[in-house]
C-alpha cells in the first residue's frame, strides 16, 4: 500500500506536531509515503475566489506528479482534501478546461490525464485498510474516552466533489474510526459546521464564536475532546480556544486531536510520541485515560 | 383598534397586483398592497415559459397577435379588449426589460424569441422555463425600491361595501388572527385564479379563487366561468406543469403506438395547435386507448442535452425529481390537467368591475382577452398590461372619490363566522374532505370534456357539499399563524366558484373553447356569439348574457 | 409503507410554550414528498400543524424547513431520500430565524436583508428607447442566479449567521451579486464599496453549507467569492479580507507554499496603525505556541521548482 503524500502547508507550519505523527502512524499501518516535495498549496479556497483557474493549474501540476509516481495522493488536511477533490472533479468533467490548464503545464513537461486518486487518510484507512484490518492492528482500546468528532467543511461539502453516493459509509469515517479505537461518539451539531478559521483575520470575533460555541458544545455533552482530521480546524479550536472562551465569557477546556494521534495511540504510541504536549489546551484528561488503558 | 386607511388598496400580490400597485405609486396614490403570502411567493412564479408581445420595432405586427388570440379564444373574446392588450404589449414588454428582467437574448444582444401555441409567429420572450418567476422577482424589487406598504400574510375575508360602493376590506392578520379593517376609496382584486377548485391541478395550493367569490358575494358579475383551461401537457402523478415552451422548442407528442398523433387532430400546427384543442387530443388518446398509463409521452430527446439544460432546466429538475426522467434521455409522461380559468370578474379594459370603486386584474378578471381558450404567455402580458391600467385608473377615481363614514362594525360578520366555525362541535367532516370531494367532482363532470348529465350531477354535488360545508367546524382554535381556519375560509369561497362554474357551463349550450360538450360538439355562432354573466342572488345564481366585441374579425370557422 | 415524522413543534399560545418533538406515524407512498407527508398530517391527524407550502413545485419558496438536520424544501424532497433504512424522520423548522409556530418562521430579518442590497436595477440613464443590449450568455449566467426562490434555506444553515445575525447572509449576497453581475447595471462601484464592509462579503467562511442547502443551484457562495474578487478588481482591496487574499496569493506564489509566520503581519499591514489592535491581540496566542513548539518554522523553505509555479502564477494571472 503506497500512496503519494501530500502533506499541506499547516501540518509543518501551524500543527507541527501533525507531520510526525502521520509518519510514525503510516510506517506502523504499512502505509509507504512517498512524499511530494515538489508539491504547491492547493489554493486553499482563497486563491480559487481570485481565480479558479489558477487553482485548478497549480492542483493539475501536483495530480500530474502524482500521475508520473504512478500512485494515488494521501492528504492529511480537510481543506487539501476538498479543495483538491473539487479541482480534481472540474478537469475530469471539461476535457476542454483539462486542455487549457495543460497548455500552462506543458512548458514545464507535465500533463494531466484525469486520473489521479486523491483520498484523505481518514478515507484510506476505512476504505482501503477497512475498519477490521485496522482493528487488528490497534494495541490497545480507549473505551473510557468520549469523543465529539470534527470533520472540517471541504471533506463533507460540496458533496459534488467528495463522491460520497460511489463510497457508501465514506461520509461516517470519522465516527467509525473513533467507534474502532474503542471510543465513545458524542454526536453533536457542530460536526461538520465551520471552525471559523478561513475569518479569523478577518472577523475574528465571528471565528472565535464559532469556537466557543463548538467547543462548549462537545463540553457540555461530556466530551473528553474533539477529533478532527483538518489542522486547520485544529489550529483555530485549539489555539485559539482561551481567547475564544474569554471573549465569549465562559469556561472551556476541550481538548483538540488530530485524528492520526488518536489511531496512534491506539497503535500503542505514546501521547508524547504523537506530540499530544504540543498541544495549547492540555490534554492531560486524554493522557491519563491513555495511560489506564495502557495499564489493563 | 388600529385604522389603516389608503386611497388604493391592491389585493394579491402576483405580477397583476403588484404591477397595479406600481402603477398606482407612479399615479400618486397612497397605494398598499395586501396578501396572503409573501409577494414572491404568489402563484405568477408558477408561469414557465414566457410573455407574448409583437414589437412593431423589429417588424411584427400586433394585428396578427391579435388575430392569432382572437382565434384562440374560438372568437368569445372581446376584440377591443385584445386589441388593446396587443398593441400595448410590446411597450409592456420593453418597460419590463427596463425594469431588470433577465430576458433571454439573441446572438447580436437582442431580446430573444420562442414559439408558442396557436401563433404562426416566434413572438414570446423568455427566461429560460422559469419566466413567471423572473418578472415575479423583477417586479418585487420595483416593489421595495417604492416603498408601498404591504400587509404580508393577511387575508381578506370580505369587501367593505358603503352606499354601493366598495370602500376597503376586512381582513385576518395571519400572524395574530385579529380581523382589521382597512379603509379604502378603491380596491383592486389580483387574487389571481381559481385552479383548486379542481383536483388536480398545475396550481398551487394558495389558488383558491377568494378573489372572485368574494366580488361575487357583494354584487359583482362574474363572466364566462364555464371556460377552465385544462393544459394538455402536466407531470404523470401530482400534475405539475410541464411548459408549452418545450413544444415551442420543438418536443413532440406521442401515443402509445409512437405516432406524433397531433398530425389527426392539428395538420399545421401539429404540437402547437392551441390548448383546448391539444388538450382534447392527448385526452382522446388515453381515452381510445392509446395511452400509457393514463398518459401520453412528452418527447424531447431531440432537442439535445445542451437546449434543454440551458432553456427548459426547471421542467428537467421538476421531471427528474418528481418522476425521475432525465428529458434528454426518457419521454416524460404528461396528461391534461386544470391549467387556468378564462373566467373572472368582469371588467372594462381599465379594470373597472360592475362595482363602483372596485377594480380586478390578473387571472381573477376577465377583460375578456382570453374568451374560451388562453393563448400560451398571453397570461403574463394580461396580469401586466391590465395590471397597470387598473393600478392607474384607480389612483384616478381614488383622487376623486371623496370621503365616505365606514362604520368599525363592518367586521363583525366576519367576526361572529370566525366565532362560529370555531364554536361548532367537530364532526367527522373537514375542510381537506369537501375540498377533495369538490376537486373530484369538478374534474370528474366540467373537465376536457363535458355533458349535460355530467355538470347536472356536479351542480347538485357542489350543494350538497355546501352543505356539509355549512356544518363544518374548525377543529384549531389558535389565533396565531391559524392555517385550519384560513383553510376553511378559503374552502367557502373555493364552493362559490365551483357552483358558478358548474351552472355556467350548464347554461352554454354548445362548444366552444375550453367548453367542449360531448352531446352538443358543434360551435353555434348564431346564438352563442355571448358572454354568460353570473350574478348573486336570494336564490343562487343568476345568470345573464352580454354580446361579444366583435371589431374586425368575424368568426371563422377554427382549424388548426 | 409507514413513515414516523418527528416533527419540531412550537405554539406561543401554550402556558409555557416550548419547542418540543411529537411524532406522527402515516401511511405513505413511495413516491410521497416530505411536504407530501405533512399535508397528509395536517389533513388527516393534527390540523393544528402550521406549515407554509403552496407550489409543491420548488418554485414558489414556501415550505423552506430542516429535513434530518439540513434545510430544503419539503416539496422536493423524497421521502425515501432521507429515510436511510429508518422509519423515522426528523422535521424541524429553519434556523438563524426566529420561529412563530411549528415549522413557520419569521423571515422578517430574511428580507430585511435582501432590502439592504438595494435590490433593484440602476441602470445607465437614459433609458434607450428599445430594450438594452446585452449578451445572452450574461443573461444565461445570471439567470442561475435569478432561480433564487427565496426560500430561507441557505440563511437557515448559515454557520456565520449563527454566530453573528449582523451577516447579510447567502441570500441577500446572491442577490447583490444578480445586479452586480448584470451589464446593465451601473451601480458596481457603489454596491462593492458597501458590500466590502463588515457584515458583507468578507465575513464569509467559504464553509459550503449554503452551496450544500440550495436547492435551486443557485450556489450563493460562490457567487460571493464572485463578488469579492470583482470588488478587489475594483479597487476595494484595503479591508482585512481582501488583504488576507491578496497576503496568501503572494506567499504561496513567493515559495510554493504558505508562509503562516508571515501571512498575519501580511494580512493586517505591519505598519498600519489600526491594525495594532489585532496585532497586539495575536501577542499571546503566539507565547503561548512558542511555549508549546505549536509554531510554524522561522526559516520558511521554497519547495523545490517553485519557479514553475512563479510561472504559473504570472501566465495565468496574464491570461485573466
Amino acid at each position: 500500500m503506497k500512496y503519494a503524500f501530500f502533506p499541506g502547508c499547516v501540518s509543518r507550519g501551524g500543527c507541527p506536531e501533525l507531520y510526525p505523527a502521520v509518519l510514525k502512524v503510516c510506517e506502523r499501518l504499512d502505509i509507504e509515503l512517498e512524499e511530494m516535495y515538489g508539491a504547491s498549496c492547493t489554493g486553499s479556497g482563497i486563491l480559487q475566489e481570485k481565480n479558479e483557474f489558477l487553482g485548478d493549474t497549480l492542483n493539475a501540476r501536483t495530480f500530474a506528479m502524482a500521475e508520473q509516481m504512478g500512485l494515488p495522493i494521501m492528504t492529511i488536511c480537510s481543506t487539501c482534501q476538498g479543495v483538491m477533490s473539487q479541482a480534481n472533479k472540474r478537469l475530469r468533467d471539461d476535457p476542454a478546461h483539462l486542455a487549457e490548464v495543460n497548455e500552462t503545464l506543458k512548458e514545464e513537461g507535465l500533463e494531466y490525464r484525469g486520473t489521479a486518486e486523491i483520498k484523505h487518510i481518514m478515507w484510506i484507512m476505512v476504505e482501503d485498510i477497512g475498519i477490521e484490518e485496522l482493528k487488528k492492528k490497534f494495541v490497545r482500546a480507549l473505551p473510557d474516552l468520549k469523543l465529539a468528532p470534527f470533520y472540517g467543511c471541504y471533506i463533507v461539502r460540496p458533496s459534488w466533489a467528495l463522491e460520497f453516493d460511489s463510497h457508501p459509509g465514506r461520509e461516517r469515517s470519522l465516527e467509525a474510526l473513533i467507534e474502532a479505537v474503542g471510543a465513545t461518539v458524542v454526536d453533536f451539531s457542530g460536526k461538520t459546521r465551520c471552525c471559523g478559521f478561513p475569518i479569523l483575520t478577518i472577523n475574528e470575533k465571528n471565528s472565535l464564536a464559532m469556537v466557543a460555541n463548538h467547543t462548549s458544545e462537545a463540553q457540555s455533552l461530556g466530551a473528553d475532546a474533539m477529533v478532527t482530521p483538518c489542522p486547520l480546524c485544529h489550529l483555530n479550536l485549539d489555539s485559539f480556544q482561551p481567547k475564544a472562551a474569554s471573549q465569549n465569557g465562559i469556561r472551556i477546556h476541550m481538548p483538540i486531536l488530530h485524528l492520526p494521534q488518536l489511531v496512534g495511540l491506539a497503535l500503542g504510541f505514546s501521547p508524547k510520541e504523537m506530540g499530544l504536549g504540543r498541544h495549547i489546551v492540555s490534554p492531560r484528561r486524554i493522557e491519563e485515560k491513555v495511560a489506564e488503558a495502557a495499564k489493563v | 383598534m388600529a385604522v389603516y386607511e389608503h386611497d388604493v388598496l391592491v389585493v394579491g400580490a402576483g405580477l397583476a397586483g403588484m404591477r397595479a400597485t406600481i402603477a398606482a405609486d407612479a399615479g400618486g396614490a397612497n397605494v398598499a398592497m395586501i396578501t396572503k403570502v409573501h409577494p414572491v411567493r404568489s402563484h405568477s412564479n408558477a408561469a414557465q415559459g414566457g410573455i407574448n408581445a409583437a414589437l412593431t420595432s423589429r417588424g411584427d405586427d400586433w394585428d396578427d397577435h391579435a388575430l392569432a388570440t382572437v382565434k384562440g379564444s374560438d372568437y368569445l373574446g372581446d376584440q377591443d379588449a385584445i386589441e388593446v392588450m396587443c398593441s400595448e404589449a410590446g411597450d409592456t414588454l420593453i418597460e419590463l426589460e427596463h425594469m431588470g428582467v433577465i430576458f433571454n437574448r439573441d446572438e447580436e444582444g437582442h431580446l430573444g424569441t420562442r414559439r408558442f401555441g396557436g401563433q404562426e409567429v416566434a413572438r414570446t420572450f423568455f427566461v429560460a422555463d422559469i419566466t413567471g418567476q423572473a418578472l415575479l422577482q423583477v417586479l418585487y424589487e420595483q416593489i421595495v425600491k417604492s416603498q408601498a406598504r404591504i400587509y404580508e400574510e393577511w387575508f381578506v375575508t370580505s369587501l367593505v361595501m358603503v352606499d354601493g360602493q366598495c370602500r376597503g376590506v376586512v381582513a385576518l392578520e395571519l400572524m395574530t388572527g385579529q380581523l382589521h379593517l382597512i379603509k379604502s376609496k378603491a380596491v383592486i382584486l389580483a387574487t389571481g385564479g381559481s385552479g383548486r377548485v379542481y383536483e388536480p391541478s398545475t396550481n398551487g395550493l394558495i389558488v383558491t379563487g377568494e378573489g372572485m367569490a368574494m366580488a361575487y358575494r357583494a354584487g359583482a358579475a362574474l363572466m364566462d366561468m364555464e371556460m377552465v383551461q385544462y393544459h394538455p401537457t402536466t407531470l404523470k402523478g401530482n400534475g405539475i406543469l410541464m411548459t408549452e415552451a418545450a413544444r415551442g422548442e420543438g418536443a413532440y407528442l406521442l401515443n402509445s403506438e409512437g405516432d406524433r398523433f397531433m398530425e389527426k387532430y392539428a395538420p399545421n400546427m401539429m404540437e402547437l395547435a392551441s390548448r383546448d384543442v391539444v388538450s382534447r387530443a392527448v385526452q382522446t388518446e388515453i381515452n381510445e386507448g392509446r395511452g400509457v398509463d393514463g398518459c401520453v409521452l412528452l418527447d424531447l430527446r431531440h432537442l439535445g442535452r445542451e437546449l434543454i439544460e440551458t432553456k427548459l432546466s426547471y421542467i428537467n429538475e421538476v421531471a427528474l425529481d418528481f418522476v425521475n426522467v432525465n428529458l434528454a434521455d426518457q419521454p416524460v409522461p404528461i396528461r391534461p390537467g386544470c391549467h387556468y380559468i378564462m373566467g373572472g370578474i368582469k371588467t372594462d379594459v381599465n379594470g373597472a368591475t360592475t362595482i363602483p370603486g372596485l377594480y380586478a386584474a390578473g387571472e381573477c378578471a376577465n377583460v375578456s382577452v382570453h374568451g374560451g381558450n388562453r393563448l400560451g404567455a398571453n397570461s403574463l402580458l394580461d396580469t401586466i398590461v391590465f395590471g397597470r391600467r387598473s393600478g392607474h385608473t384607480a389612483a384616478t377615481y381614488a383622487a376623486e372619490a371623496g370621503e365616505k363614514a365606514i362604520s368599525e362594525s363592518v367586521i363583525n360578520a366576519d367576526r361572529d363566522f370566525i366565532k362560529l366555525l370555531m364554536s361548532r362541535e367537530p364532526g367527522n367532516d373537514s375542510w381537506a374532505k369537501i375540498r377533495r370531494d369538490m376537486g373530484d367532482t369538478m374534474n370528474e363532470h366540467v373537465a376536457v370534456f363535458r355533458n349535460e348529465d355530467g355538470m347536472q350531477t356536479a351542480v347538485k354535488a357542489i350543494l350538497q357539499l355546501k352543505e356539509r360545508f355549512a356544518q363544518l367546524a374548525v377543529r384549531d382554535n389558535s389565533q396565531v399563524f391559524n392555517t385550519s381556519l384560513l383553510f376553511t375560509m378559503e374552502l367557502g369561497f373555493m364552493l362559490d366558484v365551483a357552483e358558478t362554474i358548474c351552472v355556467s357551463a350548464l347554461a352554454r349550450k354548445e362548444s366552444r373553447g375550453a367548453h367542449y360538450r360531448t352531446d352538443i360538439p358543434e360551435r353555434d355562432d348564431e346564438n352563442w356569439m355571448r358572454h354568460i354573466l353570473v350574478h348573486a342572488s336570494p336564490e343562487g345564481p343568476s345568470i345573464d348574457y352580454l354580446p361579444v366585441v366583435i371589431t374586425r374579425w368575424q368568426p371563422q370557422a377554427r382549424s388548426y | 409503507m409507514q413513515v414516523t415524522l418527528a416533527i419540531k413543534r412550537f405554539n406561543p399560545e401554550s402556558d409555557k410554550p416550548q419547542p418540543h418533538y411529537e411524532e406522527f406515524t402515516v401511511d405513505v407512498e413511495e413516491h410521497f414528498t416530505v411536504l407530501d407527508s405533512l399535508i397528509k398530517v395536517r389533513e388527516e391527524v393534527d390540523e393544528s400543524l402550521a406549515l407554509r407550502c403552496s407550489c409543491r413545485a420548488s418554485i414558489c419558496g414556501s415550505c423552506a424547513m430542516r429535513v434530518e438536520g439540513h434545510a430544503t424544501l419539503a416539496c422536493k424532497t423524497k421521502l425515501i431520500s432521507v429515510m436511510d433504512g429508518q422509519s423515522k424522520v426528523r422535521i424541524e423548522p429553519m434556523t438563524n430565524q426566529p420561529v412563530i409556530k411549528d415549522l413557520v418562521v419569521d423571515m422578517k430579518p430574511f428580507w430585511d436583508k435582501i432590502r439592504d442590497v438595494e435590490p433593484w436595477l440602476q441602470p445607465q440613464e437614459p433609458e434607450p428607447e428599445d430594450e438594452y443590449i446585452a449578451p445572452n450568455e450574461a443573461m444565461i449566467h445570471l439567470t442561475g442566479v435569478m432561480g433564487c426562490i427565496m426560500c430561507g434555506a441557505c440563511v437557515s444553515d448559515c454557520t456565520v449567521l449563527e454566530v453573528d445575525p449582523n451577516f447579510l447572509g447567502p441570500a441577500a449576497l446572491a442577490k447583490a451579486y444578480r445586479f452586480v453581475g448584470d451589464p446593465r447595471d451601473d451601480a458596481d462601484k457603489h454596491r462593492l464599496k458597501e458590500l466590502s464592509k463588515y457584515t458583507g462579503i468578507w465575513d464569509c467562511t467559504r464553509c459550503y453549507e449554503c452551496v450544500e442547502v440550495c436547492p435551486k443551484g443557485v450556489a450563493p457562495m460562490d457567487r460571493i467569492m464572485a463578488l469579492r474578487d470583482r470588488a478587489i478588481a475594483a479597487g476595494f482591496d484595503g479591508n482585512y479580507g481582501a488583504r488576507h487574499t491578496e497576503a496568501f496569493s503572494d506567499l504561496v506564489e513567493h515559495s510554493g507554499w504558505l508562509d503562516e509566520l508571515r501571512m498575519i503581519p501580511k494580512t493586517f499591514g505591519m505598519f498600519n496603525p489600526l491594525s495594532l489592535g489585532p496585532l497586539l491581540g495575536m501577542i499571546p496566542i503566539g507565547l503561548r505556541a512558542l511555549r508549546r513548539r505549536k509554531l510554524p518554522p522561522i526559516r520558511h523553505k521554497s519547495i523545490p521548482g517553485v519557479k514553475n509555479v512563479r510561472r504559473i502564477f504570472k501566465k495565468v494571472e496574464a491570461r485573466k
